[in-house]
């Protein structure tokens, strides 16, 4: 059967889904993927991509909407194996791969049963199969190889090539076109092997389509043919990228939802950046990730390191709280210089401290909000004689910070994975306001929050520079720079591309 | 009506308040009192079972507590039964040099062995489970082979638990203080809140400047403290002698005190007064079968099953607790 070009595959109409009856996850969505090409979906965290997607492969029923195959309507599938013969399979984010098996176990994984033959499982004839089909479909790799010697590129062209074949061998044809998810398949690569990764899927456009979903937006802007922006479980914009002319700002507006003069950075706040230098980089350098950086950092100053995801912004700061270790050039703090592979608890000690509003690293989530402010600050609330908490100040230290951050919570008592992302967030940074560290990394400190949360982050970060706590700052958010940097490094490739002032940044910014 | 009448006998609110800990174990612990005393009131709640219950209880707890440390930081300290065999052996081999002070030897071989398993934890990264297990075994065949297989008692420590209040075991009233000491430790010191740390999320804790090797290590030593700091009480209780063959039982009875009680196998979450909980009611389940009369392998048999059954019950309320 062909499908001719122009009408769908697949399309999904008119789809919402709630959950608990309260928060709205998608709101009347619907997209269309045609043969043979890549759609991309993209919107920030919590914006509806996940929720889309799993109902797409059965994970969850929506609650309203219609799926049309090949123009015939369809019900929406119950479970992954129903989702693969209405042809469409998903590849995950992460942990997709099972690195003990051998590359024809892991292909053929859940789909044993077509090799059983006398009950007993033809091994020869399945890796007969797998090698045929990895030579089809030009992955490098034998079918012998175990899935942990592959290098983490390969891994996921293993994994397209798996999602592809259980498409293939459920609808029992195969030249059935089957429509490949790709869940931010480049988040674990480095910027080599995210290249290679990109052509291979290019290559592969002539056996499927695929749904790229991402939050990076110059990937997205190369790779896809068509793109879907979702923001706060809707559909807000659809652009054909071969016939409209979009430029990554255009897209970054219609990701995020304003323009970049919300919250505008106040000149009035005094910037007390004094000579002193508490931290330097040197030439630093870790293979795959950046190379070559070198910046220093002034007391009271906030520094940003600004690019693309996927350049190297983030593995910067995590060598620099200690989380991922260095191979080349020196790390300098307080005129001290740090070794590569120092063990993580010395940071705090040489007055680092870290904070990431994605991955709550630091936050114990099921802590009650005082532990977790008491935890870095236990030396101010032992008993002046004996080495003992004492709970009456620990619990006014929480009280102090609740108020002064309005965080919204029932009480000091009250459980952290209970409460909302911006109260997380609050309870983070609250925790380093009380510590006051010479430094404070801020990653991404104020993703998925709502306004008013982020300014009261905002405000907090503000002061903690004023009484000369330097930072630095990594963001998806360009506008976040200006607010709360006096100096922004722009990185690309792991390499630092210029470093700019505020206003120069904004100028760039606005062009 | 009857269905709008429940209704408003058990409010949502109500229903969420017995789902929390410490309420599904306190039922499971008040169903088996329910359940013995009507089985065989005769027998169960009579003054004899009272004491031997509590002795039940001291013996578990003694053996659960230090233990119980090692298991917040989510790893396993099978080595208290070890302690126990090789231990008594060790002071009826010192009896001579030492006198009186030989039961010393308690708890700073439970100290030593305790620091041992932390280092060889911590610097080979062998899984706590395996290593403390081959340890005990390790223990135990020593104490065998010193022994020649008989156990040698001591008879001078007799006065540590001799009675003081009729109708209360003194191991039972030796065993609060030791409760309280752990609790205090884990509760309102700086080691126990950094244990609680690690067991919670060790990444997250090393960002808090926590020295994760230095407190696992730590936690393997107060285990082995506290466990051989109970030992001089249970030492005295078994008629000054420790076993010297390997009891399964008494190595799979303190743990199942212990994860009862809702200490989380991953760490993290639960305490020392969990497990004295744990610990209360399983010697309540325990005595309860023995008053069956019934063969000794039979009530193994159904101790085992009916662990399994109050773990599952118990285990309801934390589902909320253990998020991570």
């Amino acid at each position: 059967m062909v499908t001719p070009m122009d009408t769908s595959l697949l399309e999904v109409k008119g789809v919402s889904k709630t959950f608990d009856g309260v928060v709205r996850a998608l709101d009347d969505v619907s997209i269309a993927i045609r043969q043979n090409e890549i759609v991309g979906v993209v919107g920030e965290n919590g914006a509806g991509k996940s929720t889309l997607m799993k109902i797409l492969v059965g994970v969850y029923p929506p609650d309203k909407g219609e799926l049309y195959y090949r123009g015939r309507k369809v019900p929406f599938p119950k479970d992954p194996r129903e989702a693969a013969k209405r042809g469409i399979s998903i590849v995950y984010q992460e942990k997709g791969v099972i690195l003990h098996l051998k590359v024809y176990q892991f292909l053929f994984l859940g789909h044993e049963d077509k090799y059983v033959e006398f009950s007993r499982l033809q091994i020869d004839k399945m890796k007969e199969h797998a090698r045929e089909i990895l030579e089809e479909l030009h992955v490098k790799c034998d079918a012998e190889d175990f899935m942990y010697e592959l290098p983490l590129s390969t891994q996921k062209m293993v994994e397209i090539a798996r999602a592809i074949l259980s498409v293939r061998l459920e609808c029992g044809d195969a030249k059935v076109t089957p429509i490949i998810i790709l869940d931010e398949p480049t988040a674990p690569l480095t910027v080599e092997r995210r290249r290679e990764l990109f052509s291979y899927i290019l290559d592969m456009k002539k056996n499927a389509s695929f749904i790229f979903v991402s939050h990076i937006i110059p990937e997205v802007m190369e790779f896809t043919d068509r793109v879907h922006v979702l923001r706060d479980g809707k559909l807000v914009a659809d652009h054909d990228l071969s016939k409209e002319k979009i430029t990554e700002e255009d897209l970054f507006r219609a990701i995020v939802g304003r323009g970049s003069s919300e919250y505008l950075y106040k000149p009035g706040v005094k910037r007390v950046v004094s000579e002193k230098v508490v931290l330097t980089v040197k030439n630093l350098t870790k293979n795959g990730c950046y190379y070559d950086i070198s910046f220093d950092l002034h007391k009271g100053e906030c520094m940003g390191i600004f690019g693309p995801a996927g350049s190297g912004k983030s593995e910067i700061m995590q060598t620099i709280a200690g989380l991922i270790s260095f191979e080349g050039g020196s790390l300098i703090v307080r005129g001290q210089k740090v070794k590569a592979d120092e063990p993580l608890h010395f940071r705090l000690g040489r007055g680092i401290g870290y904070f990431s509003g994605e991955i709550g690293k630091e936050l114990f989530l099921n802590w009650p909000i005082v532990k977790n402010i008491s935890i870095v600050n236990i030396e101010k609330i032992l008993l002046r004689m004996l080495p003992v908490i004492s709970f009456n100040a620990e619990k006014n230290m929480a009280e102090k910070i609740m108020k002064r951050l309005r965080i919204r919570a029932p009480s000091v008592k009250t459980d952290c994975y209970s409460l909302s992302g911006g109260s997380k967030q609050k309870v983070s940074v609250g925790k380093w306001l009380e510590r006051s560290p010479d430094i404070l990394l801020l990653e991404d400190p104020t993703i998925g929050i709502d306004v008013g949360a982020r300014e009261d982050i905002y405000e907090a970060i503000l002061e903690m520079k004023k009484s000369g706590i330097s930072t630095i700052l990594v963001s998806d958010d360009p506008k976040e720079y200006s607010i709360l940097c006096d100096k922004i490094v722009f990185i690309k490739d792991g390499r630092i591309q210029k470093v700019l002032s505020p206003e120069e940044f904004r100028k760039v910014m606005a062009a | 009506m009857k269905i709008l009448g429940r209704n408003k006998l058990i409010t949502p609110a109500m229903i969420q308040t017995l789902k929390t800990y410490p309420y599904p174990l306190i039922l499971v612990l008040i169903a088996f009192v329910v359940m013995f005393s009507g089985l065989y009131p005769g027998r169960f709640l009579t003054p004899l079972n009272f004491s031997t219950t509590l002795t039940q209880f001291a013996r578990l707890t003694l053996f659960a507590l230090g233990p119980t440390i090692v298991l917040l930081i989510g790893s396993l300290d099978l080595s208290y039964v070890g302690i126990w065999m090789l231990g008594g052996v060790l002071v009826w081999l010192l009896m001579p040099i030492l006198g009186m002070f030989s039961i010393l030897v308690y708890p700073l071989f439970g100290l030593a062995t305790g620091f041992l398993i932390g280092v060889l934890q911590v610097k080979a990264k062998i899984p706590s489970f395996i290593l403390t297990l081959s340890l005990l075994f390790t223990f135990a065949g020593l104490a065998s082979w010193l022994t020649g297989g008989v156990p040698r008692p001591v008879r001078e420590y007799e006065f540590i638990t001799e009675p003081l209040i009729p109708r209360i075991p003194t191991a039972f009233l030796w065993s609060i203080p030791i409760i309280i000491a752990a609790v205090f430790i884990m509760k309102r010191t700086r080691i126990g809140t950094y244990l609680y740390a690690i067991g919670s999320s060790e990444e997250g804790a090393g960002l808090a400047g926590i020295n994760v090797a230095k407190y696992k290590i730590l936690a393997y030593t107060l285990s082995g403290l506290f466990t051989g700091i109970g030992l001089i009480i249970l030492f005295s209780h078994f008629g000054c002698a420790a076993p010297v063959d390997l009891k399964l039982g008494n190595v799979v009875e303190p743990l199942a005190a212990m994860v009862l009680g809702g200490t989380a196998l991953a760490g993290g979450s639960g305490g020392p007064e969990r497990t004295a909980l744990g610990a209360l009611t399983l010697a309540v389940i325990i005595r309860g079968l023995y008053l069956m009369i019934l063969l000794p392998e039979v009530v193994d048999f159904l101790s085992g099953l009916l662990i399994v059954v109050a773990i599952v019950i118990g285990a309801r309320g934390l589902k909320g607790v253990t998020v991570t």
